[in-house]
């Protein structure tokens, strides 16, 4: 479509045993750009990532249209959507847990780099996240939290994305580690790779996503690039609503 | 009874059932899938050898991949038909199904190749190897020596290759291999054809142990689930073992007990073990292969 | 309201059932296939339960089935009991026996193991069965007498099929009562709940286990009580009654119409069976039939037949609203 979107959603709905989780008019990310979607919980953030690339640990049914570039990916199946550039690191389950962590950055497919497809190597990973490096030959199943979500990313970017969605990196990290995550995601957007980032933790998303995207209920409710959006006083009730728990 | 030669028995039956149970046990480490059509499948694969070496004049070595390819084709066909239901992990659905297939293949097989016992006969089968007192037939050592290499292999198939690895990943987290751009389906398909071919392949090296019918299958079935069960859900290594075990066991109580109760003394022992140590099996019910 | 209207209905149905073999003829063969179905859609009711409410699969309710009609066989013949009343009574109690033993093995067992130790039971009650000469070994048991449920006063036996229809018809609405009953009872509730959500249940204070091995030994007798009559229908018992046909017929019965459905065991029988005894191709085809449908219901009409009516009576509906 416009070769300055290499994400775009239109028209996204995703209903759950009847119920309408994601109701998107639509949604684009530029090369480069980090976006942000924040919202209570509920309020359908996980659902859509997890539709983006149609995936999901349970069963919904979703409609809408779906561009990776000029190349409309809602009809492929989620393997297809990965292999084409599409990588999701999802909240959670992030390893194999009986391989080890050098098991785990392998490819299962082989991958052409091309522009605005940079292909990372498992030492450039190891470079990038050191503490993996020194855990190699340990298993997933031996590794902390904040070691998970190194190796879910690590993986993700051998794969080679041109679209990175993170659902929840922060999640169960200390704050120290959240921030080194996020820098790293502004240090990959540099490079030309294009972010959606799911984030509780609004304040810290905020210093470092390019626009903010806030969800209430599957609907976009506000939208604007950070800075100026920041002080709205959804985000903070957002914001709040989040600590609150 | 002589105690060497029964234990030689029993060796050569352990490899045999270990041989059968083999696609078993990766089938199910891999998608959760329980095959009850496994016995008959078996069934199949020693009548379509049979057929090949009687009517159709094809030598053994011959038929032997020809009944792998009818296995695994009806292996794919199987998972095919069962997609969804694997997809969507509704075992009490796959179970049913593969029961349905499995009364399909035996009324198949009846038709086809009728509903008398057959024996099939190979050059290995009737000569015998002597030592002494003790004596196995060429056969006998072929399905040792067979089994012996198809465990190596898949071991080193799984642990070392990056086909291994994908099987591994499919067989701990399907959803999150998705998301590592595994193409879970062809995994699935690769494994139900693995099963089809590894039960035929037994089936052709063990069925000229004994006269072979269409309605048989059931004993097969029971003595891979006591492998798999014993050896630890989705263990290859263990598998071997319990297979040996269980083939020196029914040798033993086959001779000293009563030959036509093997299966359901095999049978009450996993029973008592599972009495009695139902933990014992939820290591490795976790998913996974190794 | 509702219940009355739903029990009238019933009531209709069952004499429309009951008429039914009379109304087509008469005919030996009619008669012959009316008890069978009857029986064989007993035995499927017991299945029902642990298949559709507690949504566990058993592949032992062919030895339940078995056991009624061995028990009936021993007794009747070597036992020398004339009365029916006293056979049912023994092949009830062994069955829910056989149940109790199974079900404490089974206890902590996941589903699928559940089912594999289920079916690894069948096959070696086969083989005890036409191997051990206290049960008849492979010859099996015969000259099992005439039903005979005659209590004093009144006569009440049967020499044939004609005969044997109105008892097979009885039998067959007190089961179909029965699952009704069983299905609005709380442990019916407790079922379903374990069924769909085991943890859920147990915060609400049932105990899966519990109502796991209930349902098994409410489940037994059914079958049994159909393999009671089986064996007078027949005269004879042997291992063959271990055999698949019964647990593919069971299961067939089970999915075919749609789970839950009250009526769905007793049409699917009654569908499977005509095929059998009036459009039949041949033993093995008819086999490769069956296992054919059982494998299509599951894997394209998950929800069975009438999943598949639904659509169509909406495609019905939509037509007739537009003219």
């Amino acid at each position: 479509m416009n070769p300055s979107e290499i994400l775009a959603l239109r028209n996204l709905k995703v209903t759950y045993d009847g119920n309408l989780a994601v109701d998107l008019n639509a949604l684009t990310i530029a090369p480069g750009e980090v976006v942000g979607v924040v919202g209570a919980n509920g309020a359908g953030k996980s659902t859509l990532v997890n539709a983006i690339v149609g995936w999901s640990r349970g069963t919904p049914r979703s409609s809408g249209e779906i561009f990776l570039g000029d190349v409309r990916v809602d009809g492929w199946s989620t393997h297809e959507r990965i292999r084409a550039g599409l990588v999701l690191v999802p909240e959670g389950r992030l390893v194999f847990a009986s391989m080890t962590v050098e098991e785990n950055l392998s490819s299962a497919f082989s991958t052409v780099s091309a522009p605005g497809r940079r292909i990372y190597s498992r030492q450039e990973i190891y470079d990038l996240f050191p503490r993996l490096g020194e855990r190699r030959q340990h298993l997933g199943s031996q590794l902390s939290g904040g070691e998970r979500q190194m190796l879910g990313i690590g993986r993700a970017l051998m794969m080679g994305p041109r679209v990175l969605l993170l659902d929840e990196p922060s999640i169960g990290l200390a704050p120290k580690l959240v921030s080194q995550v996020l820098d790293t995601m502004r240090t990959l957007a540099a490079s030309g790779l294009a972010i959606l980032l799911v984030e509780q933790n609004v304040r810290a998303a905020m210093a470092v996503v390019d626009r903010l995207v806030l969800l209430e209920r599957g609907r976009v409710v506000l939208q604007g690039p950070a800075a100026q959006v920041g002080d709205d006083p959804r985000i903070a009730q957002a914001y709040l609503g989040a600590t609150a728990e | 009874m002589n105690l060497s030669q029964q234990l030689i028995n029993g060796l050569v039956m352990g490899h045999a059932y270990a041989l059968v149970a083999i696609g078993w046990t990766l089938l199910l480490g891999v998608a959760r899938l329980v095959n009850f059509g496994h016995g008959q499948m078996y069934m199949l694969g020693a009548f379509v050898t049979w057929w090949a070496v009687t009517k159709a004049g094809v030598p053994y070595a011959l038929a032997l991949p020809i009944a792998m390819c009818v296995g695994a084709l009806f292996g794919v066909i199987m998972q095919r038909v069962m997609l969804k239901a694997t997809l969507e992990q509704n075992l009490v659905s796959i179970m049913i199904m593969t029961l349905g297939f499995g009364y399909v293949f035996s009324g198949g097989a009846a038709l086809v190749f009728g509903s008398t016992g057959e024996i099939l006969d190979t050059a290995l089968s009737r000569r015998e190897i002597t030592v002494g007192d003790l004596w196995m037939t060429w056969q006998d050592a072929a399905i040792i020596f067979a089994a012996i290499l198809v465990f190596i292999s898949l071991k080193w198939v799984l642990d070392g290759t990056r086909i291994g690895r994908l099987v591994r990943m499919v067989a701990e987290d399907p959803k999150l291999a998705m998301l590592a751009g595994v193409n879970v389906r062809r995994v699935y398909y690769g494994v139900f054809a693995f099963e089809g071919a590894a039960v035929a392949f037994a089936a052709g090296m063990v069925a000229p142990r004994t006269p072979i019918l269409t309605s048989m299958g059931f004993d097969e079935v029971i003595m891979t689930f006591v492998v798999v069960v014993l050896g630890g859900i989705g263990s290859v290594t263990g598998s071997y073992l319990a297979g040996i075990a269980l083939g020196l066991f029914t040798a033993l109580f086959g001779a000293l007990v009563s030959p036509a109760y093997t299966t359901a003394a095999a049978f009450l022992v996993l029973i008592a073990l599972l009495v009695l140590r139902p933990g014992g099996l939820s290591a490795g019910s976790a998913g996974g292969v190794h | 309201m509702e219940t009355r209207r739903h029990y009238m209905a019933l009531g209709v149905t069952g004499l429309a059932v009951l008429c039914a073999p009379m109304m087509l003829g008469s005919g030996v063969s009619v008669y012959s296939a009316a008890v069978l179905i009857a029986i064989f859609a007993i035995m499927a009711y017991g299945l029902d339960v642990i298949v559709s409410d507690l949504g566990e699969v058993s592949l032992a309710h062919t030895v339940f089935f078995a056991a009624g009609s061995y028990t009936t066989a021993l007794l009747s013949t070597r036992g020398g009991v004339g009365s029916a009343w006293v056979t049912l009574t023994g092949a009830v109690l062994v069955a829910i026996g056989m149940a109790a033993l199974i079900g404490f093995v089974t206890l902590r067992l996941r589903e699928f193991v559940f089912s594999l130790v289920t079916y690894a039971l069948a096959v070696v009650a086969m083989t005890i069965a036409a191997n051990w000469s206290f049960l008849g070994g492979s010859d099996g048991i015969r000259g099992i007498p005439l039903l005979d449920l005659s209590i004093p006063g009144l006569t009440l036996t049967a020499r044939n099929d004609r005969e044997l229809w109105p008892y097979a018809f009885t039998l067959l609405a007190l089961t179909i009562y029965l699952i009704d009953r069983f299905r609005h009872s709380a442990l019916g509730a407790a079922a379903i709940m374990v069924h769909l959500n085991p943890r859920l249940a147990t915060m609400s204070g049932i105990d899966p286990a519990k109502v796991r091995l209930q349902v098994f030994l409410f489940s037994a007798p059914v079958s049994a009580a159909a393999g009671w009559l089986y064996a007078y229908q027949r005269a004879y018992v042997s291992a063959d009654l271990l055999e698949n046909y019964f647990l593919i017929l069971m299961l067939t019965a089970v999915v075919l119409i749609g789970r839950r459905q009250l009526l769905g065991p007793l049409a699917a029988t009654a569908l499977v069976l005509i095929q059998e005894k009036f459009f039949s191709l041949g033993g093995n085809v008819d086999k490769m039939i069956l296992g054919s449908v059982l494998v299509a219901i599951l894997a394209f009409f998950p929800q069975g037949l009438t999943g598949l009516a639904r659509p169509l009576a909406r495609m019905w509906t939509r037509r007739d609203a537009r003219n």
